[in-house]
């Protein structure tokens, strides 16, 4: 059995944000959805002070709390650890949004996507694999159905600097287990009980 | 055009190849076209300069097709009254209105005096068109543009010693990297994609990474140390480590300033080479006899770089002696005190630089066996935007210079200075000469001729620059203080926003209203089209074919190992509305106008097209047909665009080690002494006094000097330094109405923010959040501030180029600031008078507005 999931070389990324547009651009996300984005925050004072670039996403962990709360078990966690939302059952009572831990999900109001800022006049319209509709819980899914066809995430794929490495985590020979074992890999908020499968090296 | 569509890929859901045009960088993408629509874009796996990566501009760039403020159609203004935020009143013509109104206008121009027409065009491979549209109409004034913000300064500096245009770093091999003043390699910069992806991976194995930059940029962020210098003081810190480097710790490349640069030709009291009598070359002393030969003299056995000789009674000193004893005699403290950067740092940095340089070290690469200097320096617009732009950048590249990392694995490199069909010259003094192909414009050495300006951007002063096109509005303002005869009466103008990209809108508008005719070619209508009589609506880079290559290998094919790779831009879907490509709409101007001959006679040669596919008397080309001549003189003539349907590249073959490290092939030196400054300024000195022009003759030093700002005079009013950064999101204002792109940027405190230091808001009771308004002594910028530790103290910074007021873009409206609203039109004391860089940072204060 699978088990997908991320690791982030953060030595690697630039902040460039290709990722993020890239992920708009897979699942033409509502204006102000982003199911991925780069944390660019300063830490140190002058002049020992940089900003770290932290990609964040949906961390599609073992444990996921969102599906703990959901009550109409719209969150679900498939068996080669993808978390997905049903957006046929899902309420939009944004239990899950409140309870992640890492604040990776939105509730959608507005569903429309790339509007105009004053007119919301709908500018551009792509073909995607699921429409995103109205008051439902929306996050990352790991591109599933470009997984399925054999293909990386859209955030992976194109990362310029190669910073992101998808795989099997289940295959000690993927890339993606390989730099997490070499490069000591940790997750984000462990203590949550979470058991995230969004790694970050680096940094 | 008509026909050009017929050869647009058919399918109701393909990916079609072509070239992004997100920035100049020219990648190879795919982009999407389902059911007549574009619907996303990504990169072309089969393009050496993306491998299937693509950058956050990129793929938003679908969207700038489908913006509801697109012009869709031409358009003349019916407001008579020009000004800054007047509104021209648009009503849409005909295209036959449009083009018989320009045709009538540009024909009394051209029989008048055609060097009142200015062609303001910014397109990197459309520039060919423009230029012989240009010269077909006679008129020298072309190419105004945004000169201030490309490296006018750094551009010479390259030319002269690695005979190309652009700058990298060996970044594979490199284990010390200064990237000063640019953010190279993180998706900032030229050769975005595989720099950004060479330097994560040197990052990932150990590179040391050091940053010079008064901003902690991206660049600086990703760094192991950031040098936070004071702004515009570049040329003093390079200055303190060259001290370091060669007066201090003593380290130089002996061998490669021996043999690869002139540093061994002897220079008399005069400060210029002694030369033989009866050849006139350039003399080096040779220890071996204490003879002084030639420079490429047969029997020169051991040249000498350091000595004082005595050579037919004069008095001389190898030129890297004369540099030597420059360098000595730097007042350290005073240099480390001008940038703000401790000493004991900067002595660390340069001994670490110089000892990474690892002199003396080869690696053997394809049976060669080659110098190895895994240390080297890139640098831009931010060590080079200054008065003493010049200057700093080649006191900089001369830590590059003196330690041998030029050109050879490792080190400093220019890009592509040798290349399948070109190859750069040698000057009768041995040393080298950029070829004509990757130098288009005026070599900065040899130089030109010094004359009375009779070109508006007055470039006949600046025998020793690139290119002076920041300084149009010098020579429109004020040309009888130049000896210029005629006033511009027309301009044809696209793709360069001037009222936002040069200096304050008020006084650029001042400038323009003096054009009395402007015809504005663009997708929106930016703060410059406001100011124009008629607008055309262009065609997006998915709608159009463009000249080949698209990538100028000056800069757009990556330097070092790898292949030679040719980019397409080819149509993805038809223009909207009444759109057409703005090179077909010049094309379409000459052809009305009757000059369409002359463009091609002058493309025949500019285009680069061989015997056979010379552009014939008589006949229409479309820009894709000439395209396809360029491609079948460069590939055959059984080569056609219409087997491009899988990839936006045809490679050629792989480079050459000659071709990738050409300091170890190439006979030419690279001058380590500038001798050739000496001539010109004498020449520019006779020119500026017979016009009774005061002008500045400092920088004309054939060793660096440290030239302060403007902006370094004491002010206790001013008492801060504005200046500005790039971000990896956004490219000029290419992106600025892009929603996505807007999107991310409204969400980073980084983009559209004012930025202090904390201690500069607590002495102000400046606060996050706050409105501020940040003043010069002639403009000033409104925003939003945030307090910050990722700034010099002495600086108020923002990003990009925002603060847009144009109606014909709403999505950027009042988003982020525009630094250049703070800067003065181009002016003596604000400019460099050798390489014609405008100076861009300013003393400023800031308040609460």
């Amino acid at each position: 059995m699978k088990r997908y999931g991320m690791v982030i070389d953060l030595k690697k990324c630039v902040g460039c944000n290709a990722c993020t547009v890239a992920c708009k651009s897979e699942h033409n996300t509502p204006g102000g959805i982003l199911f991925t984005s780069v944390l660019d925050k300063e830490m140190g004072k002058f002049p020992d002070v940089i900003r770290v670039f932290v990609p964040i996403l949906c961390n599609h962990c073992e444990q996921p709390s969102c599906a703990d709360v959901c009550p109409s078990k719209a969150t679900y966690r498939r068996e080669d650890g993808i978390v997905m939302i049903d957006y046929d059952l899902c309420m939009g009572c944004a239990a899950c949004v409140e309870h992640c831990p890492y604040h990776a999900r939105d509730l959608v109001g507005d569903p429309r996507t790339v509007l105009m800022h004053e007119g919301r006049e709908r500018v551009f319209e792509r073909p995607v694999h699921r429409r995103i509709p109205e008051r439902v819980a929306a996050k990352c899914d790991f591109c599933f159905f470009r997984v399925e066809r054999g293909e990386e995430p859209a955030c992976a794929a194109l990362c310029p600097t190669g910073a992101r490495i998808f795989g099997d985590l289940n295959d000690p020979n993927s890339a993606a287990s390989m730099v997490i074992r070499e490069l000591s890999g940790w997750t984000l908020l462990p203590e949550k009980g979470t058991e995230p499968r969004v790694y970050y090296v680096g940094q | 055009m008509q026909r050009d569509h017929s050869h647009i890929i058919q399918g109701q859901d393909v990916w079609v190849p072509t070239v992004c045009g997100g920035c100049y960088n020219a990648c190879g993408i795919l982009v999407h076209r389902v059911g007549g629509k574009v619907v996303e874009a990504k990169g072309d796996p089969n393009a050496p300069n993306s491998l299937g990566r693509i950058c956050a501009k990129g793929l938003a760039r679908p969207l700038d097709l489908y913006t509801t403020k697109r012009v869709l159609r031409p358009m003349k203004r019916t407001n008579p009254v020009k000004g800054l935020g007047e509104d021209p009143r648009w009503q849409e013509i005909s295209w036959d209105e449009a083009l018989d109104t320009i045709v009538a206008r540009l024909d009394r121009i051209r029989k008048d005096d055609p060097r009142k027409l200015i062609i303001s065009h910014f397109d990197i491979p459309g520039y060919k068109i423009s230029t012989a549209f240009a010269r077909a109409f006679g008129t020298n004034n072309f190419h105004w543009n945004r000169a201030c913000y490309c490296g006018s300064a750094s551009h010479p500096v390259w030319l002269i010693t690695n005979g190309t245009l652009n700058s990298e770093v060996d970044f594979e091999r490199c284990r010390y990297i200064i990237l000063w003043g640019t953010q190279l390699g993180h998706m900032v910069n030229t050769i975005a994609l595989s720099a950004s992806s060479e330097l994560a991976t040197a990052r990932r194995e150990g590179a040391k990474l050091v940053v010079v930059d008064p901003f902690c940029s991206v660049a600086a962020s990703k760094a192991d140390e950031w040098v936070p210098v004071k702004p515009g003081t570049d040329g003093a810190l390079a200055l303190a480590m060259l001290h370091v480097l060669v007066s201090e710790l003593g380290i130089f490349d002996a061998a490669f300033i021996r043999d690869r640069t002139n540093g061994p030709y002897l220079i008399g009291p005069d400060g210029r080479y002694v030369r033989d009598p009866a050849s006139r070359k350039p003399l080096i002393m040779d220890l071996s006899d204490r003879v002084a030969k030639p420079f490429d003299a047969a029997g020169l056995a051991q040249p000498a770089i350091e000595g004082e000789y005595t050579v037919g009674g004069t008095q001389c000193k190898p030129s890297f002696q004369l540099l030597k004893d420059h360098i000595a005699a730097i007042d350290l403290e005073e240099m480390a005190r001008v940038c703000t950067i401790p000493l004991a740092q900067i002595r660390r940095i340069t001994r670490d630089f110089g000892e990474a340089a690892s002199i003396g070290a080869t690696i053997d690469i394809g049976g060669h066996t080659l110098p190895l200097r895994p240390a080297g320096i890139d640098y831009k617009r931010g060590a080079a935007a200054h008065r003493g732009g010049f200057n700093s950048c080649w006191a900089i590249h001369l830590l590059n210079m003196l330690v041998g990392a030029v050109d050879v694995p490792g080190g400093q490199r220019g890009v592509n200075p040798l290349g399948p069909t070109w190859q750069p010259g040698v000057s009768d003094d041995g040393l080298i000469i950029p070829s004509d192909i990757i130098t288009k414009y005026n070599k900065p050495y040899p130089g030109s001729t010094v004359a009375v300006p009779t070109t508006l951007d007055l470039h006949e002063l600046f025998p020793a620059s690139l290119f002076t096109r920041g300084l149009y509005p010098w020579g429109i303002d004020e040309p009888e203080k130049f000896g210029i005869t005629y006033r511009p009466e027309a301009m044809i103008h696209g793709r360069t926003n001037l009222m936002l990209n040069s200096h304050d809108g008020r006084a650029m508008a001042e400038t323009l209203k003096k054009i009395d005719f402007q015809v504005s070619i663009g997708l929106v209508a930016d703060e410059t089209t406001e100011l124009a009589d008629i607008m055309l609506p262009d065609a997006h880079d998915f709608e159009r074919w463009d000249m080949f290559p698209v990538n100028d290998p000056y800069a757009f094919v990556a330097p070092g190992m790898g292949s030679w790779y040719w980019l397409m831009r080819q149509a993805v879907v038809e223009p909207a509305g009444e759109a057409k490509p703005w090179t077909e709409i010049y094309i379409e101007i000459a052809r009305r106008l009757g000059i369409l001959e002359d463009l091609y006679e002058v493309g025949n040669t500019l285009f680069g097209l061989g015997a056979q596919h010379k552009l014939e008397k008589g006949r229409d080309y479309s820009v894709r047909e000439i395209a396809e001549r360029q491609a079948k003189t460069m590939f055959g003539e059984s080569w056609s665009f219409d087997r491009i349907k899988e990839t936006s590249a045809a490679i050629t073959r792989d480079k050459t080690l000659e071709e990738a490290f050409p300091k170890a092939f190439l006979k030419s030196r690279a001058p380590i002494y500038l001798e050739y400054l000496l001539d010109h300024k004498d020449k520019v000195a006779a020119t500026v006094d017979k016009l009774g022009l005061e002008w500045d003759l400092l920088p004309y030093s054939p060793v660096p000097l440290w030239i302060p700002c403007e902006a370094h005079e004491p002010d206790a009013e001013y008492d801060l330094i504005a200046t500005n950064s790039k971000l990896p999101t956004h490219q000029f204002s290419i992106t600025s109405e892009n929603l996505w792109i807007d999107e991310i940027a409204s969400k980073n405190p980084y983009s559209y923010n004012i930025m202090v230091h904390t201690s500069t808001a607590q002495k102000r009771g400046l606060v996050t959040g706050d409105t501020v308004c940040v003043q010069s002594r002639y403009g000033e910028y409104r925003g939003q501030l945030k307090v910050t530790e990722l700034v010099h103290p002495e600086t108020v910074m923002c990003c990009g180029s925002f603060g847009h007021r144009a109606r014909g873009m709403p999505i950027s409206q009042k988003k982020g600031v525009s630094h250049n609203e703070l800067l003065p039109p181009p002016c003596l004391k604000r400019i460099d008078t050798l390489s014609g860089q405008i100076d861009m940072c300013v003393a400023v204060k800031i308040s609460k507005a």
